[in-house]
């Protein structure tokens, strides 16, 4: 059964490209069995389904056509729009092919027509019983039969080409071959010495040898990280007006790069960006031991940020909104966000799915998450351990003094505990308790960080010097052992629905904030209530007036730490934490009219002491045993000398850098907002589950609170149809130029079919076998004899297949932005290999304005860095990326534009950057002993092409060297030492096509 | 011909054929095979259009309409008093909502139409009965950078096309040595950045090249060579060389085209600083045009309009002004109103008027579209006490030229000014409307992107006929 799917497939393509040709289509040229997915779909796809498709809200007369059962449906008056196996009774084929135009669709408003051999496909498809078949990228692969012995990807490339007539082109020179390689996979030149192993040498073992060479290169990774960059919207900066920091998204492109060298399987680097940090099992950083899993969830912050908005709801569903576009589209290449405000016109993708979406991405949150280094965590849990075994000797030598007093206490477990009582007092009686943390407990928050791992470590030892002050009393504290400790409370999510809130919490730089709708720029002109800064070192009452914000959703954020809020500079709203930031919360209460008073201390009946010193010790103290000790502490019936504690507390973790990345916090399902408008939610919520159509059952996702790792193991399944196609696609495209299917990003119905739809599905499978390893699949690729063919059109192409579909040569393509800067900083010698870090700043022309402008400019040459370490702050980009079609960042862009502007000539001609390479280069060339002009052209071309120059090629440089040096006085003896003459010479190569271009 | 051929004729190489282009034999970039046509080629447009050009005055920050061109007395009466007990407020960027502000300026009628117009344009009032003045402009965001893409590209969020874009897209250029789409950096780029001018998920070909005033107008067009021989010499050689590979590939539209982009880039080197050149000029224009003003900010904007006139004469399809950095900022007046409207109505008043003069003068007010408008209008209640908010639900935008009924006033808003209730307009009619102008339906004008025929006008959009002739 599945050899007759693809045999059907293939001649399903063999007819569409010759399609393409341009003969009028007779009876002759269609297909002897008409295919749905590849005849049948695209033409209904195209022409019907916006009114007969799966979207209800624009359904016309009540007919769809998506799906069989409806359309062969008898409707009112008896007809049908399909009759199986007879045309000239289906509605369907009367009204495209009437004579009246009134009568005949689709309808002339509609500006569409169905072409005549539209016509006849849908007229033979009808006649032939009008089969259905789910679309194709929803049925699974299946392997392919490959002849034993033959190279696959060869294998199916060259099979189709035969059957198209055509002969595949001859191999390409060994130089164009490395060239190729190099910038492929690295997206630099290859050095001239790689260039002399391979002519000194240019058989399969060494091309392998140089391929393995250049996938075990750093610059891979940059290379590789730089198109992964693309999918998802990768920026610094928020754009907007002011342009805002992401704080840390560098550490994100590092971690790409880390990840792409290491070959880490392509199914873990996914579930690693959905749910990195609930993962089980984390990948740590090689060298500096932090955790890289959770790093990957920073791609969830890209998106645009904006400044205030007005309401934080509509702005939260655009922020949702492009988290959800970005993630579909990169991992599954599917356009869910066209279900926003309907059922999807193309696909068959509800609107519920689009909103099971949304709630996962409504129920994860933003967090600053620190890069805890292993040295950092040994040292944490040292201290720690150094903390409990001082509670320890003070809880022991407690006991002594304790029990010797003559009161004999029965066993501390089986005396019944005094019960817990607080005094209260609130005027309206409505006073709403968001949280009580007086008995130690978290009381159903979300706690985080180093500060509280294994916590709550409640009622600690409050040390002063050598002494112990007191027991913390009611709180949980981020400093149960040390401040400085990353740590966040977080409440569970809550509608607002009183005027005021009320913390009570002690502390230093440390914040607390009321995070509305999950928006994180909280600051002035709008939102500079809802956040303050903790500076008291004893228990104080925060109030934040929050009646303007009633029947918003909201959650209450305490962090040890604080946001930056200077304006106007680089690195603002960045989140720091101090050395001695820590905060302390009782309870926080929300309100109306007059402040509730809330003791810390509880009322009634004192616990024995020895009984209050021995649950203490055992850790299972309350208040009332607390405030025993403490009023025993007190009293001077305890004594208070903790040696080593003036030491302990003088021990400084140092303070980790930040990211922002996501976690987890209640589960939030969200209704399907009726047309997309946020205002409009409808009330039954949607379950957290996969899409519809990839799985039937929509089983619930009950592994996590947001359904954020079951999301991400269900796309990272070996039995998701889309996951390995798509990735496998992209590789492809990025090879050669063009993917399997063309619309990388879209393998929908909208989407193109797919060239080789077996090569595709080996491809697929392959990637799986191979445990999901990018570097092996790129490896074959790059082997094959497809790859290294030459790029001149074999004769007869030209009329059979203009576009190369079938690819009978190697397409010449464009080399991208960053490929053509790295390329000029590479050849010209002066390329700064450095690796990860800081972004270098952007370099600032006088065109570039704008608020949130950096206030200082980056070097022109960008510290000759690789482009993928240059700034990108989204409202300056760099011009001359952006020239050379650079994607904005704002959506999944998989398929790079290639344009011709004249903006790209004149930067490579004019700008000062591509100048200033030349100048170098030039002054470096002069240093160098060639003894001929023509050795010192040889040695250029070779840097610049990785070619020896042709006797043409030598002839005109020589002359123009010549000519240049008469112009300017400079004799002829005296070329080989004038640099300016050189530079010119130089500049002009990299106004070469052939050095922007892969030939 | 083919492109060999031609240079064959030539024989001088590249130098010949870009001084064959400034001569203004055919254009070059004529594509062998199956190439497209080059990006900015003129096509046809979708029936006979109205107007060949447009020149939009981008007013950034947010003209209050109530002080411009839409009196409201009741404003005066009633000045002081609690808007709240008055009408519904709408929250608003910074919610420090004071009193009823009566406008600072007086109005007075204009021309044979009886526009009323306030004191801040007295020179544009002078051509009202060339204007037509939309009163009921509505927008769909009340924040700088999400209203400014929104009126850009018909959408709120960063990435999509501008209206100079899709326009070019649409149309191509009538010149060849110029840049289709051009905007005047008058010293202020608008919130959201120069997204606002980019060609979103349209190729690089589409993007609006900014102008600047001053010695270099354009990025990278001063050639790096002292002389023009020097850089000729230098074109030979990598002309000569380009060639050779082009003999070695055999067909290769691509290369072929990045050649033809040379020589276009060349072309531009000498057409745009010939362009700039003001000092060709008349005195009696530059003086039309404000140049001889006291005030600098008036002189660089009149500069300004004087190149954009400049522009469509030279076959330009769209060209945008942004604002003068003036002293007080953009029209953004959260606070002292008078002084910020004032400042900012002097820089381009005159400057503005002389440009519509202009044109009229040269019989270039025909084929001319003239859009006046920026993101959203002011609240018709102080800021604080002497300023205005952002306010979305009404604002004034004028057209003028091609096809537009000058004279007449259309839509209305409420008796504050705070809310448009008559005809109420969108930035998408706007759009429909300047397509329809230069002969396009925008319904028709689309381009696929993520699955979907994305248009400038979205889901929306419908002509305003009744400011046409």
């Amino acid at each position: 059964m599945a050899c007759k799917v693809r045999l059907l497939l293939c001649c399903a393509v063999t007819v569409s490209v010759l399609a393409g040709c341009g003969t009028a289509p007779g009876a002759e040229d269609l297909p002897e069995v008409v295919d749905f997915n590849f005849h049948i779909r695209p033409i209904l796809s195209n022409s019907c389904f916006v009114c007969h498709g799966p979207d209800v809200s624009t359904r016309e007369a009540d007919l769809r056509l998506d799906d069989r059962s409806y359309a062969t449906a008898r409707r009112k008056g008896g007809a049908r729009a399909i009759v199986p196996g007879n045309p000239r009774r289906s509605l369907l084929i009367q009204r495209i092919s009437a004579k009246v135009v009134d009568q005949r669709m689709p309808p002339a408003t509609t500006n569409k027509v169905l072409t005549p051999r539209e016509v006849a496909l849908l007229r033979r498809w009808v006649r032939q019983g009008a089969p259905y078949k789910e679309h194709w990228a929803f049925i699974a692969p299946t392997m392919p039969e490959v002849p034993e012995g033959a190279g696959a990807i060869d294998y199916f490339v060259e099979d189709r080409l035969a059957r198209a007539g055509l002969s595949p082109a001859p191999e390409a020179a060994p130089e164009a071959l490395l060239r190729r390689a190099s910038y492929v996979l690295t997206g630099l030149p290859p050095e001239p010495e790689l260039v002399q192993t391979f002519l000194e040498d240019p058989g399969p073992a060494t091309y392998e040898r140089i391929v393995d060479t250049l996938l075990a290169s750093p610059h891979f990774g940059e290379r590789w990280a730089r198109h992964w960059m693309d999918l998802v919207r990768y920026a610094e900066s928020k754009g907007h007006e002011f342009d805002f920091t992401v704080q840390g998204a560098w550490r994100y492109r590092d971690y790409l790069i880390r990840a792409f060298n290491a070959d880490v399987p392509y199914d873990r680097f996914l579930k690693e960006h959905l749910a990195g940090d609930l993962l089980p099992s984390r990948r740590t950083h090689a060298e500096l031991g932090y955790d890289e899993s959770p790093v990957a969830t920073a791609y969830f912050t890209f998106g645009e940020g904006k400044h205030s908005p007005v309401d934080t709801r509509i702005d939260e569903a655009e922020r949702i909104d492009n988290i959800i576009d970005v993630t579909t589209k990169t991992f599954q290449g599917l356009t869910v966000a066209c279900a926003r405000c309907h059922d999807h016109k193309f696909d068959p993708i509800p609107t519920t799915d689009y909103y099971s979406l949304y709630g996962i991405v409504e129920s994860a949150r933003f967090t600053p998450r620190p890069l805890l280094t292993a040295r950092y965590r040994v040292r944490a849990d040292s201290v720690a351990e150094e903390f409990l075994s001082l509670r320890q000797q003070l809880g022991d030598q407690w006991r002594r003094v304790a029990t010797r007093t003559p009161v004999v206490v029965a066993s501390a477990t089986t005396t019944p505990r005094p019960s817990v009582a607080w005094h209260w007092a609130d005027s309206t009686g409505e006073a709403l308790m968001l949280g009580d943390f007086r008995m130690g407990s978290y009381d159903g928050w979300y706690a985080e960080g180093p500060a509280f791992e294994g916590g709550p470590h409640a009622f600690a030892p409050v040390y002063d010097g050598e002494r112990v002050d007191r027991i913390a009393a009611g709180v949980v504290s981020s400093r149960a052992r040390l401040p400085g400790v990353p740590g966040a409370l977080r409440s569970p999510g809550f509608t607002i629905d009183h005027d005021s809130i009320m913390v009570m919490a002690a502390g230093r730089k440390a914040v607390i904030r009321i995070v509305l709708n999950s928006f994180q720029l909280i600051r002035a002109p709008i939102h500079g209530g809802l956040d303050r800064e903790i500076s008291t070192s004893e228990l104080t009452t925060y109030v934040f007036d929050v009646a303007m914000w009633k029947g918003t959703k909201a959650y209450v954020e305490l962090l040890a730490g604080t946001y930056d809020k200077q304006q106007y500079v680089t690195e603002q709203h960045a989140f720091r934490l101090a050395d001695s930031s820590y905060f302390e919360v009782a309870a926080v209460v929300a309100y109306d009219g007059q402040r509730p008073t809330l003791a810390i201390s509880p009322t009634g009946e004192a616990a024995p002491l020895a009984d209050a010193v021995t649950r203490w010790q055992r850790g299972s103290a309350g208040p009332v045993e607390v405030r025993a000790i403490n009023d025993a502490l007190r009293q001077g019936r305890l004594p208070r000398l903790a040696r080593g504690a003036a030491a302990l507390n003088q021990i400084r973790l140092g303070e980790p850098p930040f990211y922002i990345g996501m976690t987890d916090g209640d589960t939030v399902r969200s209704g399907v907002f009726f047309r997309g408008n946020a205002k409009m939610e409808e009330e039954t919520p949607v379950p957290h589950r996969f899409f519809t159509t990839l799985d039937p059952h929509l089983l619930p996702f009950t592994e996590s609170a947001s359904g954020r790792l079951d999301l991400a193991r269900a796309m990272a399944s070996a039995d998701n149809p889309l996951t390995a196609r798509v990735m496998v696609n992209r590789l492809w495209h990025h090879t050669f130029g063009r993917g399997i299917v063309a619309t990388v990003d879209n393998f929908g119905a909208q989407g193109a079919l797919p060239t080789h739809p077996e090569l595709l599905d080996y491809l697929a499978l392959r990637f799986v076998e191979q445990g999901w390893s990018v570097k092996r699949l790129l490896k074959e690729m790059v082997l094959s004899r497809t790859f290294r063919r030459v790029t001149r059109m074999p004769d007869g192409v030209a009329d059979v297949d203009p576009q190369n579909l079938l690819l009978s040569h190697y397409p010449i393509r464009r080399l991208e932005a960053e490929a053509i800067r790295d390329g000029i900083l590479a050849v010209s010698q002066r390329l700064n290999r450095t690796m990860y870090g800081e972004p270098v700043p952007v370099h600032l022309t006088e065109f570039m304005k704008g608020r949130g402008r950096p206030q200082a400019s980056g070097p022109l040459d960008g510290e000759a860095r690789r482009s993928v370490y240059i700034a990108v702050r989204r409202n300056f980009l760099a011009p001359m990326m952006l020239a050379f079609d650079k994607p904005i960042p704002f959506s999944t862009f998989g398929n790079r534009n290639s344009s011709n502007v004249p903006a790209q000539s004149l930067t490579l001609l004019n700008d000062p950057f591509v100048a200033g390479e030349a100048e170098a280069w030039g002054q470096a060339l002069v240093e160098m002993p060639h003894p001929t002009i023509e050795a010192r052209i040889e040695h250029i071309f070779l840097r610049a092409m990785s070619r020896a120059p042709t006797h043409e090629e030598v002839e005109h440089g020589r002359n123009y060297l010549k000519s240049s040096a008469r112009e300017s006085g400079i004799p002829a003896g005296e070329i080989l030492r004038a640099p300016s003459l050189w530079a010119a010479y130089c500049h002009a190569v990299f106004n070469l096509k052939e050095f922007i271009y892969l030939i | 011909m083919t492109r060999r051929e031609m240079l064959a004729l030539c024989r001088n190489g590249f130098g010949g054929v870009a001084l064959m282009g400034l001569l203004g034999s055919a254009p070059f970039g004529r594509r062998l095979r199956a190439d497209p046509p080059a990006p900015l080629h003129p096509r046809a447009p979708h029936r006979v259009p109205k107007a060949r050009s447009v020149i939009f005055l981008y007013m950034d920050g947010g003209v209050s309409q109530v002080d411009s061109f839409d009196p409201k007395p009741r404003l005066a009466r009633e000045h002081g008093e609690d808007p709240h007990l008055k009408f519904a407020v709408d929250a608003t960027q910074f919610n420090s909502i004071g009193k009823i502000l009566k406008s600072p300026w007086d109005f007075r009628r204009y021309g044979e139409c009886g526009m009323e117009v306030s004191d801040l344009f007295p020179h544009i009032g002078s051509c009202a009965d060339d204007l037509a003045v939309i009163r009921s402009m509505v927008a769909d965001f009340p924040e700088h950078t999400n209203a400014n893409y929104f009126l850009h590209t018909g959408h709120g969020l960063q990435g999509r096309p501008s209206m100079g874009s899709w326009i070019t897209y649409g149309l191509g250029s009538d010149n060849q040595d110029l840049p289709g789409y051009v905007v005047l950096d008058g010293g202020l780029i608008p919130p959201g950045g120069l997204d606002n001018f980019n060609s979103g998920f349209l190729p690089a070909s589409y993007q609006g090249s900014i102008f600047r005033a001053g010695d270099v107008p354009l990025a990278n067009i001063d050639p790096l060579e002292p002389t023009t021989e020097l850089q000729q010499r230098k074109l030979n050689l990598i002309n000569q060389t380009d060639e050779t590979l082009l003999g070695r590939l055999g067909q290769a539209g691509q290369i072929e085209s990045a050649i033809a982009n040379y020589e276009l880039a060349s072309r531009m080197q000498t057409s745009v600083p010939e362009l700039t050149n003001l000092a060709t000029e008349s005195a009696a224009t530059r003086r039309l045009y404000g140049m001889d003003s006291d005030d600098t900010y008036t002189r660089g904007y009149g500069a300004q309009c004087l190149l954009a006139r400049r522009l469509v004469e030279r076959g330009v399809r769209f060209v945008e002004l942004t604002c003068p950095r003036v002293q007080a900022d953009r029209w953004d007046q959260h606070s002292r109103l008078i002084d910020g409207h004032t400042r900012n109505a002097h820089a381009v008043d005159q400057p503005i008027a002389g440009l519509l003069q202009d044109l009229k003068a040269r019989g270039m007010f025909e084929d001319t579209l003239v859009v006046w408008a920026g993101e959203f209008g002011r609240t018709p209640f102080a800021q604080g006490t002497d300023g205005r908010d952002h306010n979305p639900s009404a604002f004034s935008i004028w057209l003028a030229g091609a096809g537009i009924r000058g004279g007449t006033t259309y839509g209305a808003t409420d008796e504050y000014g705070y809310r448009a209730v008559e005809n109420v307009t969108t930035i998408h009619d706007l759009h429909a409307t300047m397509l329809h102008l230069l002969g396009m339906e925008h319904e028709r004008l689309t381009y696929r992107f993520s699955g979907r025929d994305i248009r400038l006008t979205d889901v929306g959009g419908r002509v305003i006929d009744a400011i046409l002739t």
